[in-house]
């Protein structure tokens, strides 16, 4: 007889699955949704076409720079990379996105996706057709208000690393908000799995990815993370998050 | 946290049968042939893309001997022609030069083991040699931090030869010695003249060697308590930091110098125990450190503290106090593990020629562990490293229910709770004083191969 299979892997958190009636629990949208009187069914009637697509494999792209803009897309499970490549073709990680947030708002401006998407691990997505959702946030100050809100969210994010920081602060800002993100979907604030390489990491952070090892294993010895290959445990999360004010401006 | 074992003749008697040493888990005879060099650079990618890749250890497999050893338990080729030796160096610096770009350069090298075979096969030049390419190609950490091993034919090198590797830089030797005695193995036609070899050990002493290995075979045809005991007396004497009792592995079929029927002359169980248990006490009362397996220790030494502070490790090179790290084999029948996988050179030397001629990775063969397999390698190493498997460390890591997931193989292990073996609480298996020199049939109730027809057991050693 074989073992019993092990049970879920802690390294891939992954929603709880909505189905024709439910949302999926980390949905963006369900709760202006739902305090707007609109349940799952009520959308559908609405023709709001919300469609589960994936699995999408690691190193799998979702959408490529210039690739035409129908939709944008919740992740359900795993994590996906946005980037685009400079004109001498070297990589630019723009963001790391996490079950329950979204891709594709950069695109709404213009036609066309601004940047290529790419699975980091096994991601699943939900879909909404962007015209049907435009239309639908005309009846529904709620939704667009959260439409709103979290395009801010994402252009904020871009902002923050910008400035003049330490590789200690940009790491440490990095670590908090990744606990935060992960925290506000149900999700362990304090035990990380990094889906993401050091190399995009670096990128990411723009430092080099020895300058990532070394800081995190400076963390490691003051007692703030335990790093296990891609398990990260935040030991002290007050410490980090007082590293990481100035990056976070809270 | 150390538990002193306790030896019963009888009860290694009964459970005297073959089983895999785990070195690894799984054991290489479950490997899959069709790895191959994608395998291992998808590897190596992984290993570096981790927020703190692992330091790197490196092994160099040396099959050439001089003599045929009559303990030898390595893959191996007899020759007493040194050109050969130059076309396996000629190979190896290039195997050396496509392996070592894979890995990110802020990776340091932190242990090296040459091992075979015979590495001494290579003069003091060709060492230098190798050395020089292995320098030039991987980063090695500061002369503190790193382990630089080789093992040692006591009777192919002399006093220079030793300062010759420590003006190289290595810090360790690992001396393989059969028995002393002339009066005993008379399968075995070339004897250690105990002078000799002492006056080897005492040239690594003052040629400023960190530590000195010695593996110490028993178990030959014909062999005396006697003869046994005196070269032990000698070799304590010259207080080796470590000392590894090895049975002398029985099986022709793999070791080509072994002759074949020689089973019949070999010492009888009972014989082989009282030889054991002869290392065993005078070891022990010398102030040697049981560790596990087959491993003594000095009260001092980096692997009897590492077992003290619970961060043991072992890994294909042994044994070791050093952090978990990822191991790159080079050389015929080399094995890797790097990450989540395990990648073995061919053990055949024109296979591995020519795929170093032709430019490829020499891989040819390799496992990818699976959550189970990770499992049950965390749950063997812990149980042979610190001599307990703590249940709710287990459960948390691997999100598994123990009682649920080991129901079978915890069945398995009742007979050894009977014996005394293991003492099972909610919390923990902790293995008792009794059990501590069965640690190998204690794990082999956790190995799924084992369990399964797939398993072979022509190539295992036997457990005591």
């Amino acid at each position: 007889m074989s073992p019993p299979a092990i049970r879920s892997q802690r390294s891939s958190p992954i929603a709880d699955d909505g189905d024709a009636l439910h949302f999926c629990s980390t949905c963006a949208f369900s709760e202006v949704c739902l305090s707007q009187g609109l349940d799952k069914s009520a959308l559908n009637e609405l023709h709001v076409l919300v469609e589960h697509v994936g699995p999408f494999h690691e190193g799998e792209h979702i959408f490529r720079e210039g690739d035409e803009f129908t939709a944008i897309a919740a992740v359900r499970a795993g994590t996906v990379k946005t980037y685009v490549l400079d004109p001498s073709g070297q990589e630019q990680v723009l963001g790391f996105f996490l079950p329950g947030e979204v891709i594709g708002l950069n695109a709404i401006h213009q036609s066309r996706y601004p940047c290529n998407a790419v699975a980091l691990d096994t991601v699943m997505l939900c879909r909404f057709s962007f015209p049907k959702m435009a239309l639908l946030a005309t009846r529904l100050p709620g939704l667009q208000a959260q439409l709103f809100k979290l395009l801010s969210l994402d252009i904020g994010k871009a902002a923050l690393l910008a400035g003049d920081y330490s590789a200690d602060e940009r790491m440490a800002a990095f670590l908090v908000s990744l606990s935060r993100r992960y925290g506000q979907r149900g999700f362990s604030p304090t035990r990380l799995h990094l889906t993401m390489a050091r190399t995009d990491m670096a990128n990411y952070l723009r430092l080099a990815s020895e300058t990532i090892s070394r800081v995190l294993r400076r963390f490691q010895k003051d007692g703030l993370v335990l790093v296990n290959r891609r398990e990260l445990d935040i030991q002290d999360l007050p410490r980090l998050q007082e590293l990481a004010k100035s990056v976070l401006r809270d | 946290m150390t538990v002193i074992p306790a030896f019963d003749a009888g009860l290694l008697r009964r459970y005297d049968r073959p089983g895999p040493r785990y070195n690894s888990y799984p054991n290489p005879a479950q490997f899959d042939a069709g790895f191959n060099g994608t395998a291992f650079r998808d590897a190596a990618r992984l290993s570096n893309d981790d927020p703190i890749p692992r330091n790197l250890s490196l092994y160099v497999h040396v099959p050439y001997c001089f003599h045929p050893c009559f303990a030898c338990g390595g893959n191996q080729e007899l020759t007493g022609n040194r050109t050969r030796a130059d076309a396996y160096l000629a190979r190896l610096v290039r195997e050396v030069a496509m392996v070592a770009p894979l890995f990110d350069c802020d990776r340091d090298v932190t242990q090296l083991h040459l091992g075979g075979g015979s590495p001494n096969f290579l003069n003091a030049g060709q060492l230098g040699e190798l050395m020089e390419s292995l320098h030039r190609h991987f980063h090695f950490a500061g002369a503190v931090n790193r382990d630089l091993s080789i093992e040692v034919d006591p009777r192919c090198v002399d006093q220079s030869d030793i300062e010759a590797l420590a003006f190289m830089g290595f810090n360790r030797v690992s001396l393989r010695v059969q028995d002393f005695d002339p009066g005993v193995p008379v399968a075995d036609d070339r004897m250690h003249p105990v002078k000799h070899t002492l006056g080897i050990i005492e040239a690594c002493r003052k040629n400023g060697f960190r530590s000195i290995d010695v593996n110490l075979i028993y178990g030959f045809p014909g062999q005396s308590r006697q003869a046994f005991g005196r070269t032990l007396e000698s070799l304590i004497r010259t207080r080796p930091d470590r000392l590894a009792v090895y049975n002398y592995a029985d099986l022709p079929q793999l070791f080509s110098p072994q002759k074949p029927g020689l089973a019949t002359e070999l010492p009888s169980a009972e014989s082989r125990i009282a030889l054991l248990q002869l290392a065993f006490e005078r070891l022990l009362v010398a102030g040697y450190r049981y560790i596990g397996m087959d491993h003594f220790a000095l009260p001092g030494d980096e692997i009897a503290l590492a077992q003290e502070h619970g961060s043991l490790q072992r890994n294909f090179l042994g044994y070791t106090g050093q952090a978990e790290s990822d191991l790159i084999g080079l050389g015929v029948s080399a094995i890797s593990h790097i990450g989540d996988t395990f990648c073995e050179n061919p053990r055949n030397l024109p296979a591995w020629e020519s795929a170093i001629d032709s430019g490829r990775l020499p891989v040819c063969g390799g496992l990818q562990l699976n959550a189970d397999d990770l499992l049950r390698a965390d749950l063997i190493q812990q149980l042979i490293c610190r001599g307990v498997i703590d249940i709710p460390t287990l459960e948390q890591r691997h999100d598994i229910h123990f009682l649920a997931y080991f129901h079978e193989d915890l069945l398995r292990m009742c007979d050894l709770a009977i014996d005394g073996l293991v003492e099972t609480s909610e919390t923990q298996i902790q293995v008792t004083s009794r059990g501590r020199l069965l640690l190998r049939i204690i794990a082999e109730c956790f190995d799924r191969y084992l369990h399964q027809p797939r398993a072979e057991p022509a190539r295992l050693t036997s457990a005591i």
